[in-house]
């Protein structure tokens, strides 16, 4: 009875496995999806290298004679500052992600280790960041820089950018932490180490891991954050990359080559991260949502 | 044995003070800033009259408000249904052995997450754009071109055409999510489901989702607060119109402050937005936290 049972289900898995409608179906379904992903970015830049009266008149073909003159438009031409941009962001960004991971390790790894009164209330405090809906901040955030006149400032972005990151970071190496032996504290302490030694040369290369989930995550948030850098920014040569695209919305919504010119020279960066490390980049990304 | 590692408080008071003032100063403060000026009638400039709860009760009956709130749970009804919905089926192919290229949808689906908002507003405003839009030339050639239109002015559309590229976004995200979830349980439950004669659906119903739950309520828990604060691309796509036909919760307290330079009132539709976001974020976490002790 039994044996027979088997069989047959086995027949049965194998038969769904080999149908070749399903077969086609699924794969199809899937290779859809992944090049409406990949498109856009291939559309753009072949779209890029055509002039806006060429892409008009069609605007899916490849460009018969492709001319680099909209990239050398969007960089040459002072207005659109899309080189200072890049640099404003990269700026921001760096800055921020230094920031992000050291506070966040320190924090988190006192949090993890050491008892004192208060660390409960700090702990709860960053709990709630993680609650805190943040984009309720983006009017009274303006209102507060605005009046201590530190709105539109080299280093504006870098504050909320960080004290956003703070408490994912926080929980983060929190749990990693806890998770490490404390023997090798207190061999280091008894040792001599000091805390700040141990701390740095010997906690923080083991947290590496955490730690470079931490930086990735925060990579894609700053570089991509909008909405604050909109409220705080207003000075052109210091706005970052997504600011910097919205001055194409107005004034050149007809001339789409320049526009994708525009994003694609801003989005490279990223994008070429993303296509080296995106095994990392993934895993460093999924990791951190479950866990966050 | 842990007092041999324990520092100074002082040693501990300084490495925290910094860290702390910083998360405070940019979260607190302005929480506090808001909740202070939302008792005041301040047009932007240095007359400002005390006013009261009238913000609040202007607030509780501004239909524009209450239309946002209404497009910000659209958009996370949408995301849940379209972004896990579709991931998990995605998922359950990829997991059917016969599919091709698995590496290559996973980083090519999770590609367009990776991407500001900013130019996936782009992206797509290109694809609905009248003359030069990938849809309505989509349209001409499989030969219905009379349905072209100016498809992000239509208003009974444009809540679905935004809630798209949103929903498209971060598919490749979730469907790594569960991806992960998925390979960490035991292959032999379901060789041995295989052998028991259970199809593909019921593995998905019986086996997969009640193993990964919490991890789909994760995912469920990333929509909801993600969605509760959309603000970049429809910002790009449409500034909340035709009308106010995609206006969601932030960009409308974004409109009265900056706009028109209401400060008081954009203060008050702040501390709104917070209420709000806040009692459905701890709703979702309190059917979330009921849906997993019940099982």
């Amino acid at each position: 009875m039994a044996n027979e049972y088997t069989r047959v289900a086995g027949k049965k898995s194998s038969s769904f496995t080999n149908n070749p409608i399903l077969f086609i179906f699924f794969n199809g379904m899937l290779m859809i999806f992944s090049l409406s992903c990949i498109f856009p970015l291939i559309w753009m830049f072949y779209s890029s290298l055509k002039e806006k009266r060429v892409f008009n008149a069609d605007i899916i073909g490849l460009p018969k004679d492709p001319t680099m003159s909209n990239y050398v438009n969007v960089l040459t031409n002072k207005d659109y500052h899309i080189f200072e941009s890049v640099l404003n962001s990269f700026r921001t960004t760096i800055i921020s992600l230094v920031l992000i991971v050291l506070f966040g390790f320190i924090v988190g790894y006192i949090l993890a280790r050491i008892e004192f009164p208060g660390n409960r209330l700090i702990y709860a405090i960053f709990l709630m960041g993680v609650l805190i809906p943040i984009h309720s901040l983006l009017v009274p955030i303006y209102v507060v820089f605005n009046s201590l006149d530190i709105a539109n400032k080299w280093y504006t972005l870098i504050i909320p950018y960080v004290s956003f990151a703070l408490p994912i970071a926080v929980f983060l190496v929190e749990g990693y932490v806890k998770s490490i032996p404390i023997s090798m504290e207190e061999a280091a302490a008894i040792d001599g180490s000091s805390f700040t030694r141990t701390l740095f040369s010997i906690i923080g290369p083991m947290c590496k891991p955490i730690l470079a989930t931490v930086a990735i995550i925060q990579t894609f948030s700053c570089w991509n954050e909008f909405s604050f850098a909109l409220v705080l920014i207003k000075d052109v040569g210091l706005q970052t990359v997504p600011l910097a695209m919205t001055q194409f919305t107005g004034q050149f919504t007809s001339d789409y080559p320049k526009i994708m010119a525009a994003m694609l020279i801003t989005m490279m960066p990223i994008v070429i991260f993303y296509f080296i490390f995106s095994r990392q980049i993934i895993e460093g990304m999924v990791a951190g949502a479950v866990k966050g | 044995m842990l007092s041999a590692i324990r520092p100074k408080s002082r040693v501990i008071f300084g490495y925290l003070l910094i860290p702390i003032v910083f998360y405070v100063f940019a979260v607190f403060v302005p929480l506090m800033t808001a909740a202070f000026f939302s008792f005041f009638n301040w047009k932007g400039g240095p007359n400002k009259t005390f006013n009261g709860v009238e913000n609040y009760l202007t607030l509780l009956k501004d239909s524009v408000f209450w239309q946002s709130f209404g497009h910000n749970i659209y958009l996370v009804v949408a995301s849940i249904i379209g972004q896990i919905g579709l991931a998990f089926i995605f998922v359950l192919i990829i997991n059917s052995k016969l599919v091709k290229f698995k590496g290559i949808h996973r980083t090519f689906g999770f590609f367009p997450s990776t991407i500001a908002a900013v130019s996936i507003g782009f992206i797509w405003t290109m694809i609905y754009d009248y003359k030069r839009g990938l849809l309505n030339w989509f349209l001409a050639l499989i030969g219905n071109a009379e349905a072209a239109k100016v498809w992000l002015n239509d208003e009974k559309l444009v809540m679905l055409l935004v809630s798209i590229p949103l929903v498209w976004q971060w598919i490749g995200y979730y469907m790594v999510i569960i991806l992960s979830a998925i390979s960490s349980i035991d292959k032999e439950i379901f060789e041995v489901s295989e052998l028991d004669g259970a199809n593909a659906v019921q593995q998905a119903l019986h086996i997969i989702i009640p193993l990964i739950k919490n991890t789909l309520l994760v995912c469920v828990t990333l929509c909801v607060a993600g969605n509760m604060k959309a603000f970049d691309h429809i910002w790009v796509m449409t500034k909340g119109g035709p009308g106010n036909e995609s206006m969601v919760m932030a960009l409308y307290g974004y409109n009265i402050s900056f706009a028109q330079q209401n400060m008081g009132y954009g203060s008050a539709i702040s501390v709104g937005i917070f209420i709000a976001s806040l009692l459905v974020i701890a709703g979702t976490q309190f059917i979330v936290k009921l849906v997993s002790e019940k099982n």
